[in-house]
C-alpha cells in the first residue's frame, strides 16, 4: 500500500525499486514520500497530463511529429518520412541513491574505456585476433567493421558513449549493450528533465536531485578537446541526416543546447583536407563533427556505404589525414555489434588489465521491476537505464541521471516497444557534488554572421510561405464574411461583385484572373474559388512548417511553439474542409508568428533572408490584388464592397476609413495600397524594406533591381489612374512585377544556388 | 613469363559542370609470387586538386583524389606493365578438411592473413543452396582437386550473360537464375569455399582476350575481370578462374584482392553538382608485349 487510494504489488520474489521484500518503502522512496507527499492517483494523473502536454509542445515545437507532408517546394516527394512517435513521460521518476549510482558510474566508465580499447585494437594491432581470442573471420564478417585505407589513429575513438543497463531479479546490475556510433538519448534526457522540473519542482528540490543540464557543457568541452592540433578558435558542428530522421527532435534540441550549428551533409564540403561549412559569403572551416549520422551513412566514398551519394564525400579520408575530427571516430559502430559484446570483457582484462565490475545481461534472465503509472494505477515493470558518458580529455564524465525506458511484456531490453520513459533522479547525499573538469575555455568567437546557405534558403522560403499563407487566409476570410453579412452580394450589379471577389481570391493564390465560366452562377463561382483559396492557405501552411522544421534552431523557443500550433492546425485541416473559425485561428497564429519574427529574432543575416522573403511576397501580393480586383472596370454598387474587400484583405480598411472618410475613391485606395510608405502593407513600404535588405547584403545587383521596381512604382501609378479612372493598371503592375520577379530569381541564384546533390559514380 | 601492358580508361561525362568530385581507385597492381610490377601510371584529367596514395586494409594500393573546380568530364586512365608467370601445376596438395581445420585454429599472423577471407559478407553470404557446389568435398580429398572441380562446376552450370546482372545483384538471385558475369562467379566460388571453412579471396584484375583466328584484335574490347583464390595450406594461395574454367589462370593480370567486389571496386566516385545526363565509358586493353 503506497497510499490510501493507490495499491502497488510488484511480482513477488523479484527485486523492486520502490518496495523491499517486506513490502516497505526503500530508504530513497521514504525520502521521496516525504518530499512529494503521498501518492494520489488523481494527482499523478494531473502530473501525467501536464507532462504529456509539455512534452508534446516541445516535440511539436520541433515540428517533426507533423512532418508527413507531401511535397517540398522543389516538387520532391517526401515519401516514407519516419514519423517519430511522441513518447510518454512517466510521472513517477526512477530514483537511485547517489552511492548506488556511483557504482553504475564506475561501471559505465570502465565499460567505455574497454570498448574504446577494443575499437583501437580491432582497427590497430589486433592483438586479440593474434592471441586467438577474437576470431578474425568473425571480425571481418561484421558489416560494421569498416575497411579504412591506411593507418587510422583518431584522437579518441569514443568522445560520447552511452550504455543500457538493467537490474536483475536479485538486484544486481547488468550491461545490455553499448552505444557507440551516434548514441541517442542525451537530448531526450535533458528534455525529459526540463518537463519534470515543471511538473514536480518540489520533488527535484526536496530530494536534492542531481542536476544534469551542465552535461551539455561537458559534451561541448569534450568535442573541443579532440580538435586537430594547431587550430585557433576551433569550431564544432552537429551533423544530422535531416528532418526525415526519427531522432531529429533530439538533434535540433542538442544543437540548440550545445550552441553549435546543426548541419546536413549538403551544408558542408571537404576541400584541401579540411571540412568547410557553406555559408552565405563562402566557406568557413570546421574542426570537429559531432555526428548524428551513423558510420554506414557517413561517407559515400567508403566501401560498404549505404544510401547512394548521401553523406559527406571524403570526410573519412580527411579524418584519417587528421584534418577533421569525427566524434565518434569513423568505425565506432563496430562496438555495437552484438557478436562483439562478449569480447569487451576480454579487451578490458587483456588490454587494460582490469576486470569489469558490471557483467553482461544473459539473454532471458529475469529483471527487477519499477512502479509505473498505468491506467490510473501502479504496475511493476522492468526499466532499462541509459547512461551518458562524455570523455573530456582524459576525464570521463557520467551524466548524473538519464533516461529509463519502460519495457512492455515480452520486450527484449535492447528493443523496448512501450514508448514510456522515466526520468532518472540521482538522490541522497553526494548527489549534488558537481563534477569539475578544468579545461581552458576556447577563445570566444562570434558565429552570428555565419549562416549556412541552406538555412538562408529555408528562411527565405519560410518568409514567403508565411506571407502567402496569410494573404490567402485573409482573402478567404474577408470574402466569406462579406457573403455572410449580405448573401445577395453575388447578384448585384450583374455579378460585378462576384467577378471582383473571384479576382481577389485568385490573386491571393497567385493565379491569373479568369472570367466566370458560362453556365456557372456567380454565387457558385465565388464558393468554388473560396474553397480552393482555403486549400491553398492550408498548402502554404504545410510549406511553412516544412521549411521551419529544418531551421528550427534559428527561431526562438516561442516561435517554435507557435509553429507547432500551426503544424497541428494543418494536421487538423488535412481531413476536412476549412471553415471561417479555422481561418480566424490561424490568422491569429500567423500574426503571432510575424510578430515574433520581428520582435524575437536577432537582426542578422538569418533574419534578413526571412524578412526578404516576407517583403517580396507581400509586394507581389499587393500588386496581384490591385491587378486582379481593382483592374476590373468594377462600377456602380459593386465598387464599394470590392474596394472594401481589397483594403481589408491587406489590412488597410481601418486606415482608409480613418483617413479618407469618403465612400469610395480609387485614387485614395491606390494611394494607400501602393504609394503610402507609412502603411506597412503598402507596396512602397515593402520596397523600402527590400532596399534596406539588399543594401545590408552589400549586393549591387539586388539594389539595382529594387531600384528599378521603385522607379516604376512611382512613375507608373500616375499614368495608371487618371481622374479617378483606371487607365492601365495592367501595364503598371507588369512594369513593377518584372523587376521583383527578377529579384526573386537573382536571390536564389546569388545566395542559394549551390550544387548540393552528391551522386555516386561507379566504374568497372 | 609474359609481359603485359594494360590500359584501363574510365571516362565520366556529367552533362553539367560539377563543383567537386571525389574518387577512390583500385587500379594500381600489387606484386604477387607470380607477378612483378614494372610500372604504374595514373593519368587524371582534369588535374586533381588533391591526391593521396595509400594501402587499404588488404594491402592493395589505393589512390584517392579530388577535383574542386568546375568540370564536366573526368578521365581516369591507368597504364600498367607487369611480368606474369603461370604457376606450375601442383603435383600434390593437402586434404581440404585439414586446410580448413588449420585455418579455423589459426592464431597470430596466420589468423590475420586468413581471417578476412573466411568471412561471409553481404555479397558472399552463407546460403544453403551453395552446398550443391561442394558435394564433392568428401573428407581427405586434396584441396586442389576439389577446388578444380568446383571451378568446373561453376563454369558448366552457370551461363555467362553480360546483361543479366550488375554489381548489386544478390548472390541468391545468381544462384537461382544460374547466370551472371565474372564478378558473380567469383562471388559464388568464394562463398561456396568459405561455407566449408576454406579461406577464399575475391581477386580483381584483367584477362587478355584472344582474337578470333585470322582477325585483328580490336582495341578496347577487353574488360576488367575477377576470379577467385583459395588458401591451400603450405602451398599458399591457388588462383582459379571459374568464368573460364582455368586453374591456374593463364593470361591474367592481378590488381588486388579482398573479400568481395566492394572491397576492390576499380573506380568509386562521388560528384557534387547539378543533376545532368550522366554517362560512363570504360575501355580496357590488355596487350602481351612479347
Amino acid at each position: 500500500m503506497i497510499s490510501e487510494q493507490l495499491s502497488y504489488s510488484p511480482v513477488a520474489g523479484r527485486w523492486d525499486e520502490m518496495l523491499d521484500v517486506d513490502g516497505a518503502l526503500r530508504p530513497t522512496w521514504q525520502a521521496a514520500a516525504r518530499a512529494l507527499g503521498p501518492f494520489d492517483p488523481r494527482d499523478l494523473l494531473d502530473r501525467q497530463r501536464q507532462a504529456d502536454r509539455l512534452l508534446d509542445a516541445e516535440g511539436t515545437g520541433h515540428l517533426v511529429h507533423e512532418l508527413s507532408l507531401a511535397t517540398d517546394r522543389h516538387g520532391n516527394s517526401a515519401a516514407a518520412r519516419s514519423v517519430s512517435r511522441p513518447w510518454r513521460l512517466d510521472p513517477i521518476p526512477f530514483l537511485i541513491d547517489a552511492v548506488d549510482f556511483q557504482h553504475l558510474t564506475q561501471g559505465a566508465v570502465e565499460r567505455m574505456q574497454a570498448v574504446d580499447a577494443l575499437l583501437a585494437d580491432c582497427y590497430g594491432p589486433r592483438t586479440l585476433v593474434a592471441e586467438g581470442v577474437l576470431p578474425a573471420s568473425l571480425l571481418h564478417s561484421l558489416p560494421s567493421f569498416r575497411q579504412v585505407a591506411g593507418s587510422h589513429r583518431p584522437p579518441a575513438w569514443l568522445v560520447h558513449y552511452a550504455v543500457d543497463l538493467v537490474r536483475d531479479a536479485r538486484g544486481a546490475w547488468h550491461v545490455v549493450h553499448d552505444l557507440t556510433d551516434a548514441p541517442s538519448g542525451f537530448g531526450y534526457s535533458l528534455l525529459n528533465r526540463s518537463v519534470l522540473a515543471r511538473v514536480m519542482p518540489e520533488g527535484l528540490r526536496g530530494l536534492g536531485v542531481a542536476a544534469i543540464h551542465d552535461h551539455a557543457d561537458f559534451l561541448r568541452q569534450a568535442l573541443a578537446a579532440v580538435t586537430p592540433s594547431g587550430r585557433i578558435s576551433p569550431r564544432s558542428v552537429v551533423l544530422t541526416p535531416g528532418p526525415a530522421d526519427a531522432t531529429y527532435v533530439e538533434h535540433s534540441y542538442l544543437a540548440t543546447r550545445l550552441g553549435l550549428h546543426l548541419v546536413e551533409g549538403a551544408d558542408v564540403v571537404m576541400r584541401a583536407g579540411r571540412l568547410w561549412l557553406r555559408v552565405l559569403d563562402g566557406l568557413e572551416p570546421i574542426d570537429v563533427v559531432y555526428r548524428r549520422v551513423g558510420d554506414a551513412h557517413l561517407d559515400p566514398l567508403e566501401p560498404g556505404h549505404h544510401g547512394g551519394g548521401s553523406g559527406v564525400p571524403g570526410v573519412v579520408w580527411g579524418a584519417r589525414a587528421g584534418g577533421i575530427t569525427l566524434a565518434n571516430a569513423y568505425g565506432s559502430a563496430l562496438a555495437e555489434a552484438p557478436e562483439l559484446a562478449p569480447f569487451v570483457h576480454e579487451a578490458s582484462t587483456r588490454l587494460l588489465q582490469r576486470e569489469l565490475s558490471l557483467p553482461l545481461w544473459t539473454e532471458g534472465a529475469q529483471l527487477a521491476s519499477s512502479p509505473v503509472f498505468v491506467d490510473g494505477g501502479l504496475e511493476g515493470r522492468p526499466v532499462v537505464l541509459r547512461l551518458q558518458v562524455a570523455r573530456v580529455g582524459d576525464e570521463f564524465v557520467v551524466m548524473p541521471g538519464g533516461a529509463g525506458r519502460v519495457l512492455a511484456e515480452g520486450d527484449h531490453p535492447a528493443r523496448p516497444t512501450a514508448q514510456v520513459v522515466k526520468d532518472v533522479w540521482v538522490t541522497g547525499s553526494g548527489a549534488r557534488v558537481r563534477h569539475h573538469v578544468p579545461l581552458g575555455a576556447p577563445p570566444q568567437v562570434d558565429f552570428g554572421g555565419s549562416v549556412p546557405k541552406r538555412v538562408a534558403d529555408a528562411l527565405y522560403w519560410l518568409g514567403r510561405a508565411a506571407e502567402r499563407a496569410e494573404v490567402t487566409a485573409r482573402a478567404a476570410r474577408v470574402i466569406t464574411t462579406q457573403l455572410e453579412q449580405d448573401p445577395m452580394l453575388p447578384t448585384i450589379a450583374d455579378g460585378a461583385w462576384a467577378a471582383g471577389a473571384v479576382a481577389l481570391l485568385r490573386a491571393a493564390q497567385s493565379l491569373p484572373t479568369a472570367p466566370i465560366a458560362f453556365g456557372v452562377s456567380a454565387g457558385d463561382a465565388v464558393l468554388a474559388e473560396l474553397n480552393s483559396t482555403s486549400n491553398a492557405a492550408a498548402a502554404q501552411l504545410a510549406a511553412l512548417v516544412q521549411e521551419a522544421a529544418s531551421v528550427r534552431e534559428y527561431l526562438s523557443t516561442t516561435t517554435g511553439r507557435v509553429l507547432g500550433r500551426l503544424a497541428r492546425v494543418h494536421a487538423d485541416l488535412a481531413d476536412g474542409s476549412v471553415g471561417v473559425d479555422d481561418l480566424d485561428g490561424f490568422l491569429v497564429d500567423l500574426a503571432a508568428l510575424s510578430g515574433l519574427m520581428m520582435e524575437s529574432t536577432v537582426r542578422g543575416p538569418a533574419w534578413r533572408f526571412l524578412d526578404l522573403g516576407r517583403r517580396l511576397e507581400r509586394a507581389l501580393a499587393v500588386l496581384g490584388a490591385v491587378e486582379g480586383a481593382l483592374g476590373l472596370a468594377v462600377t456602380g454598387f459593386a465598387q464599394q464592397p470590392v474596394a472594401d474587400a481589397v483594403l481589408k484583405a491587406h489590412e488597410s480598411l481601418v486606415a482608409y476609413r480613418r483617413r479618407y472618410r469618403s465612400e469610395f475613391d480609387l485614387d485614395a485606395v491606390l494611394d494607400l495600397l501602393l504609394r503610402d510608405d507609412g502603411n506597412p502593407r503598402s507596396l512602397a513600404y515593402q520596397l523600402d524594406r527590400l532596399r534596406e535588405h539588399v543594401s545590408g547584403l552589400a549586393w549591387p545587383e539586388g539594389a539595382s533591381l529594387v531600384l528599378a521596381a521603385s522607379t516604376q512604382a512611382l512613375a507608373g501609378i500616375d499614368d495608371a489612374v487618371v481622374n479617378g479612372r483606371v487607365v492601365s493598371v495592367d501595364a503598371f503592375v507588369l512594369s513593377v512585377r518584372g523587376p521583383l520577379l527578377d529579384l526573386a530569381a537573382a536571390i536564389s541564384q546569388r545566395w542559394f544556388a549551390d550544387p548540393v546533390n552528391p551522386t555516386l559514380m561507379r566504374g568497372f | 613469363m609474359t609481359r603485359f601492358r594494360v590500359v584501363h580508361r574510365t571516362e565520366y561525362r556529367y552533362g553539367r559542370p560539377m563543383a567537386d568530385g571525389f574518387t577512390a581507385t583500385h587500379l594500381a597492381p600489387r606484386p604477387t609470387p607470380h607477378q612483378s610490377v614494372l610500372s604504374t601510371v595514373l593519368h587524371i584529367d582534369p588535374q586533381p586538386d588533391e591526391f593521396d596514395a595509400a594501402h587499404d586494409s588488404y594491402g592493395n594500393p589505393v589512390a584517392l583524389f579530388a577535383v574542386h573546380h568546375p568540370h564536366e568530364t573526368l578521365l581516369v586512365e591507368s597504364t600498367i606493365e607487369v611480368d606474369v608467370s603461370v604457376p606450375p601445376p601442383v603435383p600434390w596438395s593437402p586434404p581440404w578438411d585439414d586446410v580448413a581445420a588449420v585455418a579455423a585454429g589459426a592464431t597470430g599472423d596466420l589468423a590475420e592473413e586468413l581471417g578476412p577471407y573466411l568471412a561471409h559478407t553481404s555479397a558472399t553470404p552463407r546460403l544453403e543452396v551453395l552446398a550443391e557446389l561442394t558435394v564433392g568435398f568428401t573428407p581427405g580429398r586434396p584441396v586442389a582437386d576439389v577446388v578444380s572441380e568446383l571451378c568446373y562446376l561453376v563454369f558448366t552450370t552457370f551461363r555467362f550473360d553480360a546483361g543479366a546482372t550488375d554489381v548489386t545483384t544478390p548472390l541468391a538471385e545468381v544462384m537461382q537464375e544460374r547466370h551472371g558475369v565474372c564478378q558473380d562467379f567469383a562471388h559464388v566460388a568464394a562463398a561456396a569455399l568459405r561455407s566449408v571453412g576454406l579461406p577464399a579471396r575475391y581477386v580483381s584484375g584483367y584477362i587478355e582476350t584472344v582474337p578470333t583466328p585470322g582477325e585483328p584484335k580490336l582495341i578496347g574490347v577487353d574488360a576488367s575481370h575477377a576470379w577467385c583464390s583459395v588458401w591451400a595450406g603450405e602451398l599458399g594461395w591457388l588462383d582459379f578462374d571459374p568464368t573460364n574454367d582455368q586453374m591456374p589462370p593463364q593470361r591474367h593480370v592481378t590488381v588486388g584482392w579482398g573479400r568481395d567486389y566492394d572491397d576492390v571496386a576499380p573506380v568509386r566516385g562521388v560528384v557534387i553538382g547539378p543533376s545532368g545526363e550522366q554517362s560512363l565509358v570504360v575501355a580496357v586493353d590488355v596487350t602481351a608485349l612479347d
